[in-house]
């Protein structure tokens, strides 16, 4: 039975493609605008083996890997602290309540304004969006440790540091993970959305201008390298979700 | 039949505490109280408690659920204040904590392995890396868990999760061992490995402990001294002295004479106090 899920699940997604290939030959699939899987091969090879993609993707990748990291450590940090101190939590739920529902992209052309057209308004968009992740889901997980851990750290003389280092952090990861990973979905939608709008390179700005030249088959390359980067960074967090969690039970 | 309780109660009380006496104070209580206020009203735990716990014994508290037991312990382990009366620490040995404890519910950290969990205290009271693996090692192989010093909790049943809690307290070498119904939530065959388990460890090193159950047989079979606790709110209601020579075989202990005659004189205080919490229950 097991083996049988895995055949299917193997041949499903090849059988679509197939599909859409036998439509698109058969007229039935407007080429002008869905294109097919043997024309979006034939332009992607090209553009991969030349560099040029490539290229474009390390942009949309650095800019991702750095506000991924301006977003992820601000927000663990401060989630800590609110979620040990009650006063500290007091003074800025309140903020984060009110800012954390509006959409990050509506305060793009604001960011813009202060950062200007270069990296530090790409970096800082998908920073903002794992910012508010990472922080409401750390603080979640600090308030969730139970209290009979607290005890024993007292019991056992924990210091104020010891505290945080042996409980407060361990208790709050599979947590602060959640928010990671939450916060790597958005990454990737800010990031495409940001490019898309005022950008030299990146694969958002790829997109944008291969729909500029009516370029179907250039836009779906693009698409091809989001779905691996998604992948791989989804593979990455769960590679160290795995190293730094190593007591985490399979059935949780 | 109350005043003849009492005074049964006290005359227990008196002996117990004649011969115990020699050993030394290690805890001495005085009229202490303790009251919670939450939404609901005012709870009064606790009330005037006054004893002394001598060191070197093994004393079990019982009580009927809710009188404060548990709170009176945490009082013991400094996790809770007083709301008045005072608590005295006379046991000093100097580099050891005073005390340490085995909660009622799971309460190994789930983030560190079973000897991480084991060297916990020692960890926090800076003992260097090495000499805190040797001391966790022997604890591990005095309750058995060797061959699972680097499994994580989640990997263990219950009765092998108390027996961790057990170890990290007793590793810890402190003056005053607390326990808190520690076997509480284990199987009926789990409980009598694991209180005998307790009583080789303890008769091999004689610390001072405090333990808590609401099992009769438990504290015939572990204790020194019986503390009968009240309903709330909890007062000392007797002290019995368990005159039954050790080292003792928890299975054979039971069928002797004086093992009964013990358990009807605390069944015949405890009765009354559980007919009055259980007469509380219905009330509010």
């Amino acid at each position: 039975m097991r083996a049988e899920a895995k055949i299917i699940s193997f041949f499903s997604p090849l059988l679509l493609l197939v599909l859409w290939e036998v439509l698109a030959r058969a007229g039935l699939v407007d080429i002008r605008i869905f294109s097919c899987p043997s024309r979006i091969i034939e332009t992607f090879l090209p553009v991969l083996f030349s560099g040029e993609l490539l290229y474009h993707t390390w942009v949309s990748v650095r800019r991702i890997i750095l506000g991924f990291l301006a977003g992820a450590i601000p927000g663990v940090l401060l989630g800590l602290s609110m979620g040990l101190f009650p006063l500290v939590r007091a003074a800025l739920e309140p903020m984060v309540a009110i800012t954390f529902p509006i959409p990050k992209l509506a305060v793009m052309p604001m960011i813009i304004l202060v950062f200007g057209l270069g990296e530090a308004s790409k970096v800082f968009t998908v920073a903002i969006g794992v910012f508010y992740l990472v922080l409401v889901n750390t603080v979640a997980g600090v308030l969730s440790i139970d209290r009979i851990y607290l005890d024993v750290a007292k019991n056992f003389g924990a210091s104020r540091w010891n505290f945080y280092r042996t409980v407060a952090l361990p208790g709050a990861l599979p947590m602060i993970f959640a928010g990671l990973k939450l916060g790597m979905g958005t990454a990737l939608i800010l990031i495409v959305a940001a490019e898309l709008t005022a950008a030299q390179a990146g694969l958002g700005d790829w997109i944008w201008r291969a729909y500029d030249m009516f370029d179907i088959e250039r836009m779906f390359t693009s698409l091809i390298m989001l779905t691996v980067l998604g992948y791989l960074f989804a593979n990455a967090l769960d590679l160290l979700e795995r190293w730094v969690i190593p007591w985490k039970s399979p059935h949780a | 039949m109350e005043v003849a309780a009492r005074l049964i109660g006290e005359h227990a009380q008196a002996r117990g505490k004649a011969k115990v006496q020699p050993n030394g104070e290690a805890i001495v209580l005085t009229g202490i109280s303790k009251t919670f206020t939450g939404r609901s009203g005012t709870v009064v735990a606790l009330e005037d408690v006054n004893l002394t716990i001598y060191e070197g014994e093994f004393l079990c508290i019982v009580g009927p659920s809710g009188c404060g037991k548990t709170t009176l312990l945490r009082i013991l382990a400094g996790l809770e204040k007083p709301t008045s009366g005072r608590v005295e620490i006379r046991v000093r040995e100097p580099g050891k904590p005073v005390n340490s404890m085995v909660f009622q519910e799971q309460s190994i950290f789930p983030w560190y392995t079973v000897k991480e969990n084991v060297a916990y205290g020692l960890a926090m009271r800076g003992v260097p890396r090495a000499r805190r693996e040797e001391i966790a090692e022997h604890y591990l192989k005095i309750t058995g868990l060797s061959k699972f010093a680097n499994a994580y909790p989640h990997q263990l049943s219950g009765g092998m999760k108390q027996r961790v809690s057990v170890a990290r307290a007793f590793a810890n070498d402190p003056s005053i061992l607390l326990m808190d119904e520690p076997f509480g939530s284990l199987d009926e065959q789990t409980r009598v490995i694991l209180q005998q388990e307790l009583l080789r460890i303890w008769e091999g090193t004689r610390k001072t402990a405090v333990f808590i159950t609401h099992s009769i047989d438990e504290a015939l079979g572990l204790g020194d001294r019986v503390l009968v606790m009240t309903a709330r709110p909890g007062r000392v209601k007797a002290i019995l002295e368990v005159d039954l020579p050790r080292p003792r075989d928890l299975t054979l202990i039971r069928s002797r004479p004086r093992f009964l005659e013990l358990f009807d004189t605390i069944w015949f205080y405890l009765r009354e106090e559980v007919m009055k919490a259980k007469a509380g229950e219905i009330q509010s």
